[in-house]
């Protein structure tokens, strides 16, 4: 009954009220894009880093990690790799060898990361075969390489130029070896096209002379929500020997940056919440103030000060949570819609590729941004209302005339 | 000198889609200097007749003149500026505007005009003492009763010199005491400053006042004589 | 003037309405005000500092250098750039450089290397690389084979300060030289993969080692701010005759930065304005609410010969009163507290201040003081209050005299 008054009441002035409504449709709707926005660039970002070579987990000799020099490397590869792959929750893996080096073409020289892999097992655990823009991935060939597009551009080659890797062996002893540049790929990040080639992993095994032995194997797991179990039954299966990373302890940073996107985010929704506060606030006194005879009335036929109160706090709540819907509704057309289009970003396009961002974003919809916009409003006006609904239980009438 | 005429003036407003005739027919002619009283029974068509008059809407069918010039030949603006310059308005209530004193109130209309201030003020202050009424200068309208609210409604309205003041039912909400002196104002300045006055109402003490007397009954005129 | 008096008092014929949109409004200002001084204070300081570390101010380089670094894209520094500079008197101090790649090793261990080649002196005076010294010295004229290397790379090589390193790299024509090199110092720029890979050496030496014949990649050039980028930048573009070469400004060098900071600005204006936008509703319902409660005085005030315009003017002035009371109280406090933490920077630790530092920024929340801000701030609210006067001023010019009368 009280419900059905409150909501008969917000609509006696309909254009004021209309007007508040608009106003939090207007923001809610638009917060919550962006925080679907922010999210999903935050995501794409760990995504991108995951996808090109993170992966979920990495298997290293202990210590190899902070220094990634060829003599610390995996013997009796096999055996540790079948204990990898045996485990269940290891959906791919993928052995590397990886060391640094030069690149030298016929125009310039780079300084780049190598990376040796099994082409097969890498193209489950890493994108890059899907990324390539020119030519194809590996085939039998052992001098095959890949390299980015920002080197390619740097080193003036395109495919089936040769190139000239350097890099120290196992022994201490400079190795050099010639590539015909098959294929070209292109992340989403600069740097990396930059600074990583690959090459298959046998022949980077004979140029480092490493026999068989490896430098990492990078593993996809089936759910990587469980990382940390995971890595604590790997880390008790292989030895002390072994170091194992998991994605949140190699990316750190862009755990963090989740992390601050949704913090930040919170303080915008307050903030805005503030903003449309002061609105609901505005709106409830002058309904109230209009209303001070009727209260007076209802008071007086014996409706207690505790149902009058109730009832203009529930004009608040459903001022705010038809807002709420509305903007709420607003924001989901907004993400059906940039899921579908995306945001391009292209005149940022540097300065996101060297965050490893794509220029084109996606928005993301998770369950913080419904927790976050659903309550955010409702509970600001709630609070908002106590002031004008304690002011319609205490003024008399007579009172109202100077309000007048 | 006749200054008002109307001449056949139909009145049909819709209320919820039905056609109400508020005055059928209506001819009329205000001499200069008139003490005019409109009669009648709520309904009658009283208010949308002073309405009429004022130029504040305009007749279904008929011409109304105001000095010769008929008001249906001019624009919005010109029909406010003239109301600024001729007419005078005092209304049932409300007539003040509320954040303004008193003095401010009458100097309203001659600001309107684009008098300087200190001529404003001294005419204003020079109205109110005529009226004796000037102790109520500094006030706000929620600190004046009724009939003092009034009374400086009727200062505001001559303040301009106009040619005529139209009251519609200016003593209904007021005791007989306030009532009787208002009109004994509206009487003074009638003579005084032979401002014509056409004032409404349904109270027989105050239709007594008038000299002329105007019966209306659903819209028609059934009565016009003068009376002393 | 009356109508100003008329105007002001109205507003406070409902106090508690009055004062919470001016309050709405000064709580938008005051937020946008510091907010746009925190942004527009942390660039400046973190363009100045990145410029000042090592990218300098103006750079000149062969056309098609930025885009492709390589040796080949070099020039010699001839007496016409050399007096073009020395006459520009914006310009205090340049450096001339070679930027190359190579690999560094240290007993078994190699690293791949990025190396920056220049006279120590000059550099000194152009960028404040050396106060960046982590360890150890600075290279100097005195010990030419001395080098500067990044700290983590001194970590990876398991050397120390003193320790001779092997640096190998390509040179000009195409041969590849090495040579034997001392680590005089380590820096710390800020960045963990810059710090890996960074190697400072003397230019003459270098001169050498790739074979340059006293080409160079770069010309650094040190001003005394942004401002005197643009007469300077013309200035070089007309008496530099080489048509072969490009001068680029500090954001035409550090792409990345320039847009990560155009990329922050629109999100935080984005942001602004939608603040702006609920307030404004706020302003039009206080508004559109006092016009609506006063339809019948409005009524009788046209029905005495009021023009429209007269009650629009008052209108409006009240509408103003209520945004230009929120603006200045906002303004006045928003830049009392920028002045006090533009003199009183809050210095950021722990993990936020790490993440600033991997992106190159500096680990503090520098304000900016300048007055500009406030009118920024004070212009776009108050063109956005106009916007919303439109909707109040339409029902009002469709006012009539009884219509107002009659209102309910």
């Amino acid at each position: 009954m009280i419900f059905k008054i409150a909501w008969r009441n917000i609509w006696r002035n309909k254009r004021r009220s209309i007007i508040i409504l608009t106003s939090i449709a207007i923001g809610l709707g638009f917060t919550m894009l962006y925080d679907c926005i922010v999210r999903g660039s935050v995501q794409q970002m760990l995504d991108n880093a995951i996808n090109s070579h993170t992966s979920h987990l990495q298997i290293n000799n202990a210590g190899f990690n902070s220094n990634k020099i060829i003599t610390n490397n995996i013997s009796h590869s096999d055996s540790i790799i079948n204990k990898v792959a045996s485990l269940p929750f290891i959906k791919y893996y993928s052995p590397r060898v990886l060391n640094f080096g030069m690149i030298t073409s016929a125009a310039n020289t780079s300084g780049i990361t190598l990376v040796g892999i099994e082409p097969e097992k890498e193209r489950n655990v890493t994108i890059i075969h899907k990324s390539l823009t020119k030519g194809t991935y590996f085939s039998t060939n052992p001098n095959e390489i890949l390299i980015g597009e920002k080197l390619a551009e740097k080193l003036e080659v395109d495919l089936n130029d040769k190139l000239v890797l350097v890099s120290s062996a196992t022994d201490g002893s400079v190795s050099s070896e010639m590539f015909r540049v098959v294929g070209i790929f292109k992340t989403n990040s600069s740097e990396f096209d930059k600074a990583y080639v690959y090459v298959p992993i046998k022949t980077a095994q004979k140029m480092l002379l490493l026999g068989d032995n490896i430098s990492q194997i990078a593993a996809i797991t089936d759910k990587p929500e469980n990382i940390n179990t995971y890595k604590s039954i790997l880390q008790s299966k292989l030895d002390y020997h072994f170091e194992i990373f998991t994605y949140q302890e190699l990316l750190p940073l862009l755990i963090y940056y989740v992390q601050i996107a949704n913090d930040s985010m919170l303080v915008m929704y307050i903030i805005i919440g503030t903003a449309v506060l002061f609105g609901i606030i505005n709106t409830l006194l002058m309904s109230v103030f209009e209303r001070v005879h009727e209260f007076g009335v209802l008071m007086s036929i014996g409706m207690r000060n505790g149902k009058v109160f109730r009832m203009v706090i529930e004009e608040a709540f459903i001022l705010s949570f038809v807002g709420t819907i509305i903007g709420f509704c607003l924001g989901l057309i907004g993400y059906y819609l940039l899921s579908i289009y995306g945001l391009d970003l292209s005149v940022f396009s540097e300065s996101l590729s060297a965050f490893g961002m794509s220029t084109i974003l996606y928005p993301k919809l998770d369950l913080g941004v419904i927790i976050n916009s659903i309550f955010i409003i409702p509970i600001t006006a709630i609070l908002g209302a106590i002031y004008p609904a304690l002011k319609a239980i205490k003024l008399q009438p007579t009172e109202a005339m100077r309000y007048v | 000198m006749e200054i008002l005429k109307v001449e056949n003036a139909s009145k049909i407003y819709k209320d919820n889609g039905i056609a109400v005739e508020a005055l059928k027919n209506i001819d009329l002619s205000i001499q200069k200097g008139e003490f005019l009283v409109i009669a009648g029974p709520s309904g009658s068509g009283k208010t949308t007749l002073l309405n009429l008059l004022g130029s504040l809407d305009v007749p279904s069918s008929g011409k109304i003149f105001l000095e010769g010039e008929e008001l249906s030949k001019k624009t919005k603006k010109e029909l406010s500026q003239m109301r600024l310059a001729k007419l005078g308005f005092v209304f049932q209530a409300y007539n003040l505007i509320p954040v303004l004193t008193a003095i401010e109130n009458i100097e309203f209309p001659l600001m309107l005009r684009g008098v300087q201030e200190r001529t404003r003020r001294q005419k204003a202050l020079e109205i109110m003492r005529e009226l004796g009424i000037a102790e109520l200068a500094k006030k706000k309208p929620n600190q004046m009763s009724g009939g003092q609210q009034q009374r400086v409604a009727v200062a505001r309205a001559i303040v301009n010199e106009p040619i005529i003041v139209l009251a519609d039912e200016p003593t209904a909400n007021l005791d007989s005491v306030a009532a009787d002196n208002l009109l004994d104002l509206m009487e003074r300045m009638n003579r005084e400053k032979n401002i014509t006055f056409v004032f409404s109402s349904h109270d027989l003490q105050v239709i007594q006042r008038g000299r002329r007397l105007i019966s209306l009954k659903d819209g028609s005129i059934i009565d016009d004589k003068i009376c002393e | 003037m009356l109508i100003l008096k008329l105007a002001w008092r109205n507003l406070w014929r409902n106090k508690r309405r009055s004062i919470l949109t001016i309050l709405a409004v000064f709580f938008a200002t005051l937020l946008s005000v510091t907010t746009r001084s925190l942004q527009y204070g942390t660039y400046e300081h973190n363009i100045k500092t990145a410029i000042e570390m090592f990218p300098a101010y103006i750079q000149i380089q062969k056309l098609g250098f930025q885009s492709n670094p390589s040796l080949q894209k070099s020039f010699v520094a001839d007496s016409n750039i050399l007096s073009t500079l020395k006459n520009i008197k914006e310009i205090k101090a340049w450096s001339s450089r070679i930027y190359s790649a190579g690999l560094v090793s240290y007993k078994e261990n190699s690293l791949g290397a990025m190396i920056f080649a220049f006279d120590p002196d000059l550099e000194r005076n152009t960028s404040t690389l050396a106060a960046k010294i982590k360890s150890g010295d600075f290279i100097s004229n005195s010990a030419q084979k001395d080098i500067v290397v990044g700290y983590k790379m001194l970590e990876n090589l398991k050397a120390n300060i003193g320790d001779t390193i092997v640096l190998l790299s390509n040179g000009f024509d195409g041969a590849m030289n090495s040579i034997k090199l001392r680590i005089a110092g380590t820096i710390r720029m800020g960045s963990e993969e810059f710090d890996a890979m960074a190697l400072f050496m003397n230019l003459s030496i270098a001169n050498e080692l790739l074979a340059m014949d006293n080409r160079i990649n770069v010309i650094a050039i040190s001003l005394s701010s942004v401002k005197d980028i643009p007469p300077v930048l013309t200035a070089l573009k007309s008496q530099l005759k080489d048509s072969s070469l490009a001068v680029l400004s500090w954001d035409e060098v550090l792409v990345e930065l320039k847009q990560s900071i155009e990329f922050d600005n629109s999100g935080n204006v984005i942001f602004l304005i939608l603040l702006f936008i609920i307030v404004a509703f706020g302003i039009l319902n206080t508004v559109l609410m006092s016009i609506t409660e006063r339809f019948r005085e409005f009524g009788i005030i046209l029905a005495i010969g009021t023009k429209q315009s007269v009650l629009l003017r008052t209108v409006f002035l009240e509408n103003l009163f209520l945004t230009l009371f929120g603006i200045l109280i906002g303004s006045l406090v928003g830049w009392i507290i920028n002045l006090i933490f533009a003199n009183n920077p809050i210095y950021m630790s722990g993990e936020i201040g790490q993440i600033y530092e991997q992106f190159g920024f500096v680990p503090a929340l520098y304000f900016d003081p300048s007055i500009a801000i406030l009118f920024e701030t004070a212009i776009v609210i108050f063109i956005i209050s106009l916007i919303t006067f439109i909707y109040p001023a339409f029902k009002l010019l469709r006012l009539e005299a009884l219509k107002g009368i009659r209102y309910t």
